[in-house]
């Protein structure tokens, strides 16, 4: 493509994002970037983007790779006094561009190209996603033998497959397990919900995901999906309804503070001081800051203690937005992970346990415990192990 | 000039595969990764020599959908003409392969065949050896980068150790690649269903010939490799795993 191409695509791409036509309105104040986690390691900060597109010369964008050094934390979208959708519209577009090329980092491209395939980013068989039910003690149920519940729980790629996570999906379970609540899982036929491959820019494929999906979504009877994944819930909650999905779509925290009085009957008491960590699809874009720390706050024994980056402030673990894929990527530009900043920052505190509420927060910030020597010293829990661990003391 | 480029499909090993005594059965099929980066590097030398570049999935009854994608892939990525081979009936013998392939080439003045170096579930490998012995014409293989220079075709050969030589050869010929000189290009979904839809693929039936010679006698499941995790803090660890390796006589 030549850059009249690439402009022309570019426009035509935002041009269906809402609200985009605010991109006019960049006053080139430099809040995005004074915000950004990567600012100081990126040549082209948000504003500088805005400004080399009106320039015409986007393709040096494309070639310094600034495009890929974003996680998708949403800080910039929120603070920028224009309200410029620069996360889910002006960055993702660029990506596109760098996908229409053909060469965007390898690690991601691997993993766009294996959800095409498989439907998860692992590389795994699809018939082995709800392999997890096996490792359990408990009856999970699936729809397509229940045919109706109340809740669906969508376990999501990470949730289903990843080593560790799999152990938030196997905790969430069980709470619900003892709780009662009638609830059933897609197995096998659950998919990708196709978050990280629409902020990577990968539009097309995002499209046939969601398709896929409320096809499956529609055969079952069931009143509302619950999930622990972040960015599952921020898609099912604000993308999938565009395509005409419209259905109640819980987050497990706002899940765990609704059934919070029937918890406290069950909970035991815990001997931790914690902290809590707003993850960026919980907190900063869905605005859910309370309800995960109403639940800590009620467990016996717990003691709570604030970070000082917290809320919308929070700082991101650098696993959004295809941050999962882009790790060799982004350690070749920066020197310090944003994962590691912020566990030295819990373990500042006097934080034993370091809480979250997003998949892809724990093997991020376990990941920066060993890096940062502080393995042994703090722990990374999400927030319904924490949960099944009151109720099971 | 006019470059081939074959693109084979092979069992999709993510997915488990039925084995039975005298059969393995795959789930499905995918192509095979070292034909793909041939095919990268017949599209590359186009876009450094403007080369016409043909690309032959070749297929068979029992997986004939499943090379679309792979064909898609090459016309997305700017292969000129597409051509879909259905041989009569599967085979793991390569040589039939080259037997029936190098008839099937042998009237279409190509000046380079380019192949994957391997497949992973052929008996002999070495299609491209092969096929260049049926057509008479020469053979190399173990290539990572195809240039013209002065018209002629020079090619830089793995030699194992790090060490890289440069060869001349005369055309046609057959050369078999290892990789290609840079990583795949990655097409984006739509892409890849635009050009699919697009795509003009011209089939082709071929009947291979039968080589007697080499029988199965049974397939196996290999047994399932034992895996123990190591847990602990890093002293811990490094204790077990000590003691593991002093078990199996490695310290
Ligand atoms: S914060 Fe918004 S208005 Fe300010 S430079 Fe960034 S994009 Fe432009
Ligand atoms: S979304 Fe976050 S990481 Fe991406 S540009 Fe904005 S502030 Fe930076």
């Amino acid at each position: 493509m030549d850059v009249e191409e690439m402009l022309e695509t570019y426009f035509e791409r935002i041009g269906e994002i809402p609200n985009s036509d605010r991109f006019i309105q960049c006053i080139q104040c430099g809040t995005c970037g004074g915000s950004c986690p990567y600012g100081m390691g990126t040549l082209f900060t948000p504003r500088r983007m805005i400004l080399a597109v009106r320039a015409g010369i986007v393709d040096e964008v494309l070639s310094s790779g600034a495009q890929w050094l974003c996680t998708s934390c949403f800080t910039c979208s929120l603070r920028c006094p224009s309200q410029i959708p620069i996360t889910d519209a002006i960055i993702p577009a660029l990506r596109e561009l760098s996908l229409l090329e053909g060469n965007p980092p390898e690690e991601l491209a691997a993993a766009l190209m294996n959800i095409a395939r498989y439907g998860n980013s692992f590389r795994e068989s699809p018939r082995k996603r709800d392999k997890w039910i096996k490792e359990v003690d408990f009856e999970v149920p699936l729809i397509s033998k229940k045919k109706k519940a109340e809740y669906l729980f969508v376990t999501e790629c990470f949730g289903a497959y990843h080593r560790r996570c799999k152990e938030i999906t196997k905790a969430f379970a069980k709470v619900m397990h003892i709780l009662g609540v009638d609830f059933a899982i897609l197995g096998n036929e659950e998919r990708c919900i196709g978050d990280l491959v629409r902020l990577c820019g990968e539009f097309g494929l995002f499209e046939d995901l969601v398709e896929k999906n409320i096809r499956v979504f529609e055969k079952y009877e069931f009143d509302k999906i619950v999930t622990h994944d972040a960015h599952a819930y921020n898609a099912l909650l604000r993308e999938y309804p565009k395509f005409g999905f419209e259905k109640e779509v819980v987050h497990h925290t706002q899940f765990l503070y609704n059934e919070l009085e029937k918890l406290k009957e069950l909970f035991g008491k815990l001997d931790y001081t914690v902290t809590y960590h707003d993850s960026c699809y919980v907190g900063r874009r869905n605005g859910i800051y309370e309800e995960p720390r109403e639940v800590l706050k009620a467990i016996p024994g717990v003691k709570f203690v604030e970070m000082r980056r917290i809320k919308e402030n929070a700082l991101c673990c650098g696993g959004g937005g295809g941050g999962v894929w882009l790790d060799s990527f982004i350690k070749e530009h920066i020197k310090e992970r944003p994962a590691e900043s912020r566990v030295k920052e819990a373990a500042s505190v006097g934080a034993e346990v370091l809480v979250t509420a997003c998949t892809l927060d724990v093997p991020m910030f376990e990941d920066a415990l060993k890096v940062t020597g502080l393995e042994g010293q703090l722990e990374v829990k999400d927030i319904s192990e924490i949960v099944l661990e009151a109720i099971e003391s | 000039m006019r470059i081939c480029a074959v693109l084979r499909l092979v069992p999709d090993l993510v997915e488990e595969l039925e084995v039975e005594e005298n059969e393995v059965i795959p789930f499905r099929y995918m192509p095979n990764e070292r034909d793909e980066h041939a095919v990268e590097e017949a599209l590359i030398l186009k876009e450094k020599t403007g080369a016409e570049v043909e690309v032959l999935g070749i297929a068979d009854p029992d997986n004939e959908a499943d090379i679309d994608e792979g064909l898609g892939m090459a016309a997305a990525k700017g292969a000129d003409k597409l051509y879909k081979v259905i041989l009569d009936r599967p085979s793991y013998k390569r040589a039939e392969l080259a037997k029936a392939l190098a008839e099937f080439l042998s009237d279409k003045n190509y000046d380079l065949i380019l192949t994957g170096i391997q497949a992973i579930d052929s008996f002999a490998g070495n299609l491209g050896g092969m096929l260049a012995k049926n057509l008479g014409i020469p053979y190399i293989g173990g290539v990572v980068e195809v240039n013209i220079s002065d018209g002629e075709v020079v090619v830089k050969k793995e030699l194992g150790g790090g060490l890289l030589a440069e060869y001349r050869l005369s055309t046609p010929a057959v050369v078999s690649i290892v990789s290609a000189e840079r990583p795949l290009k990655f097409v984006p979904f739509t892409k890849l269903r635009q050009a699919m839809k697009k795509a003009e693929i011209e089939e082709v039936e071929l009947e291979l010939p039968e080589f007697e010679g080499i029988e199965v006698v049974r397939y196996e499941v290999p047994p399932e490799p034992e895996i123990t995790l190591i847990e602990g803090d890093v002293e811990e660890v490094a204790d077990k795993l000590i003691e593991a390796l002093k078990e199996i006589s490695v310290l």
